[in-house]
């Protein structure tokens, strides 16, 4: 088989993939646009004959979409400022230090990433009754969601620290800095885009986040996006285009900031591999 | 005020269990160059980053320019040191490479610019000021590495292995240039190579270390002509010294060089006969000999010429090396008649491996 013939089949396998991975993603922007009928209509079109605009509006109105997303996005910002407050120093740490018990601290991290959430809720939700946190179940839920993340950010900052020769850091020693100062103006500067790129990769996490919101939220007023969906749908739901609208509001701001930034973050994440 | 810039003194340094620097005493005068070399591993660079407060010492007195210096933390030491990797701020220019330690000084910004513009001159960086690291070639990285250490007045400048990354063109030229640079600075430089040209060019007082231990120290001449032991010996010169195990004659005025066959050859002073020793002979003292003056009679086993120099390896066991200044027509197999002067014979005791007085 010819290079070039080779090379249009694996084009062509990949084009079938990405297809298939990105139906659903089409699949909601179309229901959402969709008449009753045409939703349900056999077999599906796969294209809107009618598109509804008008549906995004109302759908924003009635479901106050506005105050779900505001409030994912409370939570998102507000535990990836605590992961990225405390994690970058333990990773730091963990980055510039071997010994043993370093190797022991980062197995442990290893393994705190391995656990689900749906495991983790319940002591997490038993413990924050009793500090009376579930008062302010915002705070409890970025606390839980800080705690969950924390591991995925410290080993990717982690990687980004061990990149930035000690040498340099030794430089600014000698040249007047104090190991504080080295840190800030030599070391985090150098490794500015992987913690860059992991915060952002924890905020469309936690901008997802669905267990812990679901479980520690009572109040509606402070429930984000993910739970508001979960809550449209019912066993006899039949709206599908209007699930689908909320949704397609829903994803398309991540959406939006993951393709602005995608060049970035496919670099941050192999950025360890270059000097 | 001392003369001395840096005194150790029974200066130790542990890893753990491992003892990497053994009682190093060693004064460093003002204004001088000092190399310290040895094989790698032999604790030179931990020396160096001791000396920087790099690293911390284990016991022992570091005293710089007559203030004791253990603990103090780098910034406050006002040493300036030029890495192996060179350790150029990537994210920043030239000239913020320069002035950085400046800045961190509280230099202002016009006052900074001026001294960046003054060094980078002297050294030829006047038109890379604006341009990052990464824009730059390996000598031009090199300069400036040196510029960032010179751009203060440090206490004294400390080198890691700063030309080991150059090609050996450059390396030749850079270190004419480091000295030069030092001698118009008036500095005090401790200068660490595992490169013994290097130091022997370079430095006036060279101090040879192997595992954690200063083996000697002293001139560099000083060095080559009396090693105070084999391993000195064996460090210092290019090619390196012939090693021939030995045996003081029935006589003790001549000594039998066991080269797989027995050789006879005179020695300068007198020694307790029978004795046994290792002698060392530089390549460059086994020189030609008319057949009537021959003291040393060896079989060749390889002849390389450099056209400049000719290199002649015996076949005998030990191999010698013999460096003959003039093109000669030898060829392997025969006889080459050596003329060898007993005052350049290096005496060894075969068990201690130290210097015979």
């Amino acid at each position: 088989m010819s290079i070039a013939l080779r090379d249009k089949l694996m084009l062509m396998v990949a084009v079938l993939l990405a297809a298939v991975y990105l139906f659903p993603l089409y699949w909601m922007y179309v229901t959402a646009l969709k008449t009753g009928s045409a939703m349900f209509a056999s077999p599906p079109s796969f294209w809107p004959s009618d598109p509804q605009w008008s549906i995004y509006g109302s759908v924003w109105e009635s479901r106050n979409v506005g105050r779900y997303l505001w409030n994912s996005f409370v939570i998102a910002s507000g535990a990836v400022s605590l992961i990225v407050i405390l994690g970058t120093g333990c990773a730091y740490v963990l980055a510039r230090y071997r010994n043993a018990w370093v190797d022991v601290g980062l197995f442990l991290i290893l393994m705190l990433q391995v656990l689900p959430a749906s495991l983790m809720i319940t002591p997490i939700f038993v413990g924050f009754s009793q500090l009376g946190l579930l008062d302010y179940p915002r705070v409890a839920v970025i606390l839980a969601i800080a705690a969950k993340s924390m591991p995925f950010f410290v080993v990717l900052v982690r990687a980004a620290f061990m990149s930035v020769p000690m040498e340099l850091e030794e430089a600014a020693l000698v040249d007047g800095n104090s190991r504080f100062g080295a840190f800030f103006h030599i070391v985090l500067p150098l490794a500015r885009n992987g913690i860059l790129v992991s915060a952002i990769l924890i905020f469309m996490q936690a901008f997802g986040e669905f267990v812990y919101s679901k479980s520690m939220i009572q109040a509606i007023e402070y429930q984000p996006a993910s739970v508001g969906l979960n809550s449209f749908m019912g066993p006899n739901t039949n709206e599908w285009n209007n699930i689908m609208a909320y949704a397609a509001m829903y994803v398309t701001p991540i959406l939006a900031i993951f393709v602005l930034l995608q060049r970035r973050i496919v670099s941050g994440l192999t950025s360890g591999a270059l000097k | 005020m001392t003369l001395h810039q840096i005194e150790l003194s029974g200066v130790n340094k542990y890893y753990g269990a491992y003892h990497a620097l053994r009682d190093i005493d060693l004064k460093i005068r003002k204004g001088s160059f000092v190399a310290l070399v040895g094989p790698s591993g032999c604790g030179k660079s931990t020396l160096l980053r001791s000396l920087a407060g790099l690293e911390s010492i284990s016991a022992g007195d570091l005293v710089i320019a007559g203030t004791r210096m253990n603990g103090v933390p780098p910034r406050k030491r006002d040493l300036a040191m030029v890495f192996q990797s060179y350790a150029l701020y990537p994210h920043m220019t030239v000239e913020e490479n320069l002035t950085y330690s400046l800045r961190m000084r509280g230099v202002g910004k016009e006052e900074a610019r001026r001294k960046a513009e003054e060094v980078a001159t002297t050294t030829g960086l006047s038109a890379l000021l604006g341009r990052y690291p990464r824009e730059l070639s390996g000598g031009q990285r090199q300069r400036v590495a040196m510029s960032r250490a010179i751009i203060r007045n440090p206490k004294a400048f400390l080198f890691d292995e700063p030309l080991s990354n150059l090609d050996a063109a450059l390396r030749v030229h850079m270190r004419k240039e480091i000295r030069a640079l030092h001698d118009r600075l008036g500095a005090t430089s401790v200068y660490v190579t595992h490169d013994q040209v290097e130091a022997m060019t370079m430095a006036d007082h060279v101090v040879v270390m192997r595992q954690g231990v200063i083996e000697q120290q002293g001139a560099p001449l000083e060095l080559y002509d009396r090693p105070a032991n084999q391993f000195v010996a064996g460090f210092i010169g290019s090619p390196a010294m012939n090693f021939v195990p030995a045996q003081v004659g029935a006589d003790g005025r001549s000594v039998v060089l066991d080269l797989g066959t027995p050789h006879t050859v005179a020695l300068a002073k007198s020694l307790e006969a029978g004795r046994v020793l290792i002698v060392g002979i530089r390549p460059e003292h086994l020189q030609l000999a008319g057949e009537a003056d021959a003291g040393l009679r060896l079989p060749v086993g390889s002849v390389e010429s450099t056209g400049a120099a000719t290199y002649v390896t015996t076949a005998t066991q030990p191999e010698l090396v013999v460096v003959l200044n003039s093109r000669v027509s030898i060829r392997p197999g025969e006889t080459l008649p050596l003329h060898l002067d007993p005052a350049h014979l290096h005496l060894f005791d075969r068990e201690t491996q130290i210097r015979l007085a």
